[in-house]
């Protein structure tokens, strides 16, 4: 019934994206929101926001299949196929958003390895291809010696990717809310945040349900995400509280705008009511112990971490680099306020329905949880 | 400062006032030719020309020899006039010897956006892309009111955050000291405005100002305008039509260049000639005869974020 619906979910949202995606090639970014001042919008977040569970799923994986953990043993698989599936949808995301996709080969044969840009690129390529051989390694019926080395090299540009994303705002040092030491840090911790989160969906609702460590797994995952909710929410606390201590700063009016700006209500009722407060009392109170609603607030921290990644870009643009810049010239895209389109939202929902068939599907037709050996009688 | 420009002292050849002007004049003619009005509908092909160190000279010659010769009769001699020969002056030096600055003296603009405007005529800007908006910013409260404007092109900084960030190189800075965009190269990602701390740089979102308008029946000249918005620039010294909607400079990020196509061609940036308030200089900092030299070591000289550690080469007096 669930995965029915969430084919369904998924089929709808890639309808959408068709008329996004068809909108975007015809007519190029005339009909985006972002524009010259919020130069980057809901794509950059989406893109940001799938990576960022891709590197996240691949560090879960790493307790399967490089560290060989017991409980976790039969979950790497599905952990990987979570990157797949999402790692793709991120960079579809960032291709939409350029202005000349057709160009991204010159990333690859012209690089300015300088830039944090082209390090993600190569960065993210590589990491693709290592989650694609790694899970083709983790299929085959005899244990490779091949995929633990590819599994540490995998962890190693996980956590790095992660904070290369926080890198790629934090160099810009005339953002002053970016440009904090402790950006690119944060990165690696909401990453794994996010692959927890996403693997209590899988193991949640898609995982073995004769399996007897099913449970055990889901507890642990989810005192985990309590863990990892409290580190994110410290971090939060230590931008909020510094910004707004003198509150003069440039860094403060951005967080101004996050907290009581036009979108404060997602930040208030999303980000921290759903995306933290509620999966921190549920998972507290009784974690993994009802596997629905433990995937259930796997999707809530997931859905909290997205707005995040906005309330992380938008507001930082919103601010006029110089006073009056908003008013100087008027023109279409000239401006300092943003909310995403129709066609940016569409293309979205077509990305979101393409991650959500291919992830259901993945865990409805693939053998990802049972290992060959496992499935033969092995247990631990 | 003066309002009457000062004759650069630089020596004049010895083959005199008339020979000079004589050979002047020629060199003019033929950098005139060079910097005719652009053909309303054919672009050339490949770079557009540019005065060659001698033809400089030559023009410079003449251009010092007719401004003598206007001091002598008592003619005022305008700053268009002094910063033109500065112009020349440069243009016969070598390019590494040279260091382009433009000057904003904040008191003596009135705002009109007349720099705004030439210069998107000049690089038939499209809407939403601006390369010099005036920054408009009232202060006091009554009775005692006034207005400042800012205008604001690209600052060249010298150490500029906008071309690290570049993926594919497709922004760095050029020979003239000049922070350029490679249209055939940039991806369109965008990472460069965020990273310019004065915000001065737009992304060309394909619009045209006549698209969607009535037939041309009901408007007139309608035609001539829309082939008007596909007319080549001249920027960074290449044709550059907006043919194709899905075409460089299409999708790219844009910005101010000091209209580096006419000052090679020997002629002041578009916003410097149209300032009615003269309120905008430009020239070599260089060369210690340039009125550029002159202003820029004034004591009420500011630059925009000098904390940010860019250089920026573009000073305003205060």
């Amino acid at each position: 019934m669930l995965n029915r619906l969430l084919y369904v979910a998924g089929a709808l949202g890639l309808l959408i994206g068709l008329w996004g995606v068809y909108d975007r090639f015809v007519y190029g970014h005339m009909n985006a929101n972002y524009g010259s001042y919020v130069v980057w919008g809901l794509w950059v977040a989406l893109y940001m926001f799938f990576a960022g569970i891709a590197t996240g799923a691949f560090m879960l994986a790493t307790l399967d299949l490089l560290f060989e953990l017991p409980l976790f043993r039969g979950s790497g698989r599905m952990a990987l196929w979570g990157s797949l599936v999402t790692l793709p949808a991120g960079l579809a995301a960032i291709g939409l958003d350029l202005g000349h996709m057709t160009r991204i080969w010159k990333v690859y044969v012209q690089p300015n390895f300088g830039a944090v840009m082209a390090q993600l690129v190569w960065g993210y390529t590589i990491f693709l291809l290592i989650v694609i051989v790694s899970l083709w390694l983790s299929f085959r019926p005899q244990p490779s010696r091949w995929l633990k080395p590819v599994m540490v090299v995998g962890l190693v540009l996980a956590i790095f990717l992660s904070g290369g994303i926080g890198a790629l705002l934090g160099v810009n040092q005339n953002r002053v809310s970016w440009h904090v030491s402790n950006l690119p840090a944060q990165f690696p911790i909401f990453n794994l945040t996010s692959g927890v989160a996403l693997m209590l969906i899988a193991i949640g609702w898609f995982g073995p349900s004769r399996d007897p460590r099913r449970a055990q797994q889901l507890q642990v995952l989810g005192l985990a995400l309590v863990v990892l909710l409290l580190v994110k929410g410290y971090y939060l606390w230590t931008d909020v509280s510094q910004a707004l201590y003198q509150n003069s700063s440039h860094g403060a009016e951005a967080i101004n705008l996050v907290l009581f700006g036009p979108y404060g209500w997602a930040f208030w009722l999303l980000q921290i009511g759903l995306g933290m407060l509620l999966p921190l009392i549920v998972l507290t109170m009784s974690p993994g112990r009802n596997s629905f609603v433990t995937g259930l607030m796997g999707v809530c921290v997931l859905l909290g971490l997205a707005v995040a990644r906005a309330n992380i870009i938008f507001p930082a643009l919103s601010l006029p680099e110089l006073q009056g810049l908003g008013d100087a010239f008027q023109g279409p895209h000239l401006s300092f306020t943003y909310s995403p389109s129709l066609m940016e939202w569409a293309v979205t929902a077509g990305i979101v329905g393409a991650v959500t068939i291919g992830f259901v599907a993945g865990a409805d037709r693939l053998p990802l949880f049972a290992r060959p050996a496992e499935s033969a009688g092995t247990s631990d | 400062m003066s309002r009457q420009p000062t004759i650069p002292l630089t020596p004049v050849s010895r083959r005199g006032v008339l020979g000079a002007l004589m050979a002047g004049a020629g060199a003019l003619a033929a950098a005139a030719v060079k910097a005719a009005p652009h053909p309303a509908t054919e672009a050339p092909k490949g770079a557009i020309n540019v005065l060659t160190p001698e033809e400089a000279l030559a023009a410079y010659e003449a251009e010092i020899a007719r401004l003598r010769a206007a001091n002598i009769s008592g003619t005022p001699v305008d700053h268009l006039e002094r910063m033109r020969a500065d112009l020349l002056r440069a243009l016969s030096k070598p390019v590494a010897e040279r260091r382009w600055v433009m000057v904003i003296d904040l008191r003596a603009c009135i705002g009109c956006h007349g720099c705004t405007i030439a210069c998107v005529a000049e690089n038939k800007l499209p809407p939403g892309v601006v390369y010099r908006p005036v920054l408009e910013e009232e202060t006091g409260r009554y009775p005692h009111v006034s207005r400042r404007f800012v205008p604001r092109p690209c600052m060249q900084c010298d150490n500029p955050p906008c071309t690290s960030v570049c993926p594919v190189s497709a922004t760095y800075t050029n020979e003239h000291g000049v922070v350029a965009v490679d249209y055939e190269q940039c991806i369109g990602c965008r990472a460069c405005i965020t990273a310019c701390p004065y915000g001065a740089r737009t992304f060309d979102f394909g619009y045209t100002y006549t698209a969607n308008t009535t037939s041309s029946g009901a408007m007139l000249g309608a035609d001539q305008a829309a082939s008007y918005e596909q007319v080549s620039t001249f920027e960074y010294g290449k044709p550059h039509a907006r043919r194709d909607p899905h075409d460089s400079p299409v999708g790219n990020v844009r910005k101010c260049n000091f209209c580096m196509h006419r000052v090679l061609n020997g002629e002041l940036p578009a916003c410097v000639t149209t300032c009615i308030g003269r309120a905008t200089f430009f020239g070599d900092a260089n060369d210690p005869e340039s009125l550029v030299s002159e202003l820029i070591v004034k004591p009420n000289v500011i630059r925009l974020k000098e904390e940010l550690g860019t250089e920026p080469r573009v000073y305003y007096l205060l």
